[in-house]
């Protein structure tokens, strides 16, 4: 049996300079198997967006263990946090696009791979998520609702395959249309792949539908599930 | 108003028949540009990004004296250079004094602080989200150098075209550094305020023509990427 992508031990995370530390996420205990759904929801402010981060690297425990696929996520696997980032890709909430294209976007993250980032596969994220890339692909950065700059953002991500999609209110802000094809488009991503999914949403009902597991999270604390 | 036309036209015909005494000081205003222009962005680039990007103890002062270098008037900047390029000076064995390299030296003292205070304020105003979406899609501290920098590209530009305008029309600094030297190191700023000290005011007309369509186009160009940098409409994704 293979290790579970995600343990977190006794793990603590916050903000600030080293002088005014903020903990604003406890965490004892949790383990996110490899190939599942686990959905979070919580207030503004619970700690979602925070334990997200955790787990897309861009934050660090200030106490505690995490692990990932196996690895303890030190200090010194963070000095090359990128390799971790490339397997664990987060959309935040403060997500934005780069002043190009909107197929450059979402070759952008392929092209830091070094890999190449041929039409038919800009096409098929594009798609994915809902837009055409003819109509879309050569459009500016600047020509997108922000609904549609969302789902460029989400196809950005879906393009590159990582082993974990942590997505952070994916659906905020969008019409009908558009969540359906997000909702799709990330329920995919495990089907076809086996992708890891880590969801936060104010879509109760969306989560407990898709997800393993739904988590309550509140003041920075898991303080129950669904 | 007689003197003033008989000028005009004695310049205009001075820039048609490609007068090489007024084509040399426009070479050399070429040379020295471009050679201060080119060492300013080399080292102003990495330096304003630095600047901007990163927090680090005395960041404050640092960007207290790069705003004091830009205040500095240009003849210290030229009695500094030349106390030190003189050959009683500590590089006077370089013998840089009244070179093209030399007044390059001096430029470049004009030309870093714009573009180090420039880049470091358009890396500051890049959309603070900018670092964690580009970290988030799995790049290195390079990468992201690159990608913080190819987003403030306009920025920078204007930046250059800045520093650019400045440099090309410095005389105090050509003068004391360059010694504006016929056919070697007499610009067109300095050719203007001898030639007009002279009474030769046809040949300071014609230079001016030529600084003066210079500044208009790097005018143009300001603007033009003034009003591409300052488009702050990023979507939120």
């Amino acid at each position: 049996m293979s290790a579970p992508l995600y343990q977190l031990r006794g793990v603590e995370a916050g903000y600030g300079e080293a002088s005014g530390l903020v903990s604003v996420l406890h965490v004892p205990e949790l383990t996110i198997e490899r190939g599942s759904i686990l959905g979070l929801v919580g207030h503004n402010g619970s700690g979602k967006s925070t334990l997200l981060k955790l787990l897309g690297f861009l934050l660090s425990a200030r106490v505690g263990e995490m692990f990932f696929d196996g690895g303890l996520v030190d200090a010194a696997a963070l000095r090359a946090g990128h390799l971790l980032r490339r397997r664990a890709v987060l959309l935040g909430q403060d997500t934005c696009l780069l002043k190009r294209s909107v197929a450059s976007n979402v070759a952008f993250g392929l092209k830091l791979r070094g890999q190449d980032a041929p039409q038919e596969l800009l096409a098929e994220a594009l798609g994915l998520v809902g837009l055409d890339y003819k109509d879309f692909g050569p459009r500016s950065w600047r020509e997108l609702s922000g609904g549609e700059a969302r789902r460029v953002a989400l196809a950005a991500r879906l393009v590159l395959k990582p082993e974990a999609l942590l997505l952070d209110e994916p659906t905020s802000g969008l019409d009908r249309a558009s969540i359906g094809h997000v909702q799709r488009a990330v329920l995919a991503a495990r089907e076809s792949r086996g992708a890891t999914l880590v969801i936060s949403s104010h879509d109760v009902d969306w989560l407990k539908s898709c997800a393993d597991r739904v988590l309550l999270v509140d003041e920075g604390r898991i303080t129950g599930s669904l | 108003m007689d003197y003033f036309s008989e000028g005009l036209t004695k310049a205009v015909a001075l820039l048609l028949a490609l007068d090489p005494e007024t084509f040399s000081a426009v070479g050399a205003t070429a040379s020295v540009t471009a050679l201060a222009l080119a060492v300013s962005l080399l080292l102003g680039l990495p330096l304003g990004f630095a600047l901007g990007h990163f927090r680090f103890p005395g960041k404050r002062g640092a960007r207290l004296f790069v705003d004091w270098m830009l205040s500095l008037p240009t003849v210290v900047i030229g009695l500094i250079v030349y106390a030190f390029l003189t050959a009683r000076g500590p590089l006077g064995e370089w013998g840089l004094l009244f070179t093209v390299p030399g007044m390059a030296v001096g430029l470049t003292l004009l030309g870093l602080p714009i573009i180090i205070s420039m880049t470091a304020t358009a890396v500051e105003s890049t959309d603070s989200r900018l670092t964690d979406t580009v970290l988030s899609l799995g790049a290195d501290r390079w990468q992201l150098l690159l990608a913080t920098l190819s987003e403030a590209r306009f920025a920078m530009a204007l930046a250059a075209a800045t520093a650019f305008g400045r440099i090309v029309s410095e005389v105090g600094i050509a003068m004391m550094v360059g010694g504006n030297i016929k056919w070697q190191t007499r610009t067109i700023t300095t050719a203007i305020a001898l030639e007009t000290g002279r009474g030769e005011f046809a040949t300071g007309i014609a230079l001016g023509i030529v600084l003066m369509i210079v500044a208009l186009v790097v005018n143009l160009l300001v603007g033009l990427l003034r009003g591409r940098s300052s488009e702050t409409g990023r979507r939120r994704a």
